[in-house]
């Protein structure tokens, strides 16, 4: 799988994106253009936290999706990440957001990322 | 085409996969949108991630085919919530 040089490309920016930002959304559709309602969910989330993130656009390219399922083994998108660590997907981050426990994580990433 | 796979099959499938768990299924924006609601004893002291693969994991053959979407809840059935069951499921 990984001789294909495309597919060894997008592991290597998937790595970048986690790693490179607090909050790294995969998802379909752009910021504020979200084409499907789990993805635009999550991205509202987000936004009434006020928190910054960042998002890909899946959709741009069949080979950004199958990378990023490729790291974490996860069928569907969106798929979101806080401190390089996956966190699931928008049921998750929804019930995690509903629960208070998303704002904790979100919190704890960020000191980590001051340490 | 063939028509896409019945809520009932959906509900099979999960049941089979996490024995003594109680599931609902449901779907939403048409017919290949499926909703779950997975209670199980098997996720206990699994983290929401583990719980979600768990359940992608019964149906992963019918996502992104037959299934377009499959939005999950899940939560850990303990001990003492399936006695209560039980017990509730005798009375009349």
């Amino acid at each position: 799988m990984t001789d294909d040089p495309k597919m060894q490309q997008w592991a290597e920016q998937i790595e970048k994106d986690i790693n490179g930002n607090l909050i790294f959304v995969y998802a379909k559709g752009e910021k504020n253009m979200a084409m499907c309602g789990f993805s635009r969910r999550v991205m509202e989330i987000f936004d009434r936290l006020g928190v910054e993130y960042q998002v890909r656009n899946v959709l741009v390219d069949p080979i950004i999706r199958q990378a990023v399922s490729a790291h974490t083994s996860w069928p569907t998108i969106p798929q979101i990440f806080i401190g390089g660590e996956f966190i699931g997907g928008c049921d998750i981050v929804s019930e995690m957001y509903e629960s208070g426990e998303l704002q904790k994580t979100i919190e704890k990433a960020r000191q980590t990322a001051n340490a | 085409m063939q028509d896409s796979v019945s809520v009932d099959a959906v509900r099979r499938r999960i049941e089979a996969a996490l024995p003594g768990a109680r599931v609902e299924v449901g779907t939403f924006s048409g017919h290949d949108h499926f909703q779950a609601v997975v209670e199980a004893p098997q996720f206990a002291g699994k983290t929401l991630v583990q719980q979600h693969r768990m359940v992608y994991a019964a149906v992963s053959d019918l996502l992104g085919g037959e299934m377009h979407a499959l939005a999950l809840r899940t939560r850990a059935l303990g001990p003492a919530e399936q006695e209560r069951e039980a017990v509730e499921e005798k009375q009349p």
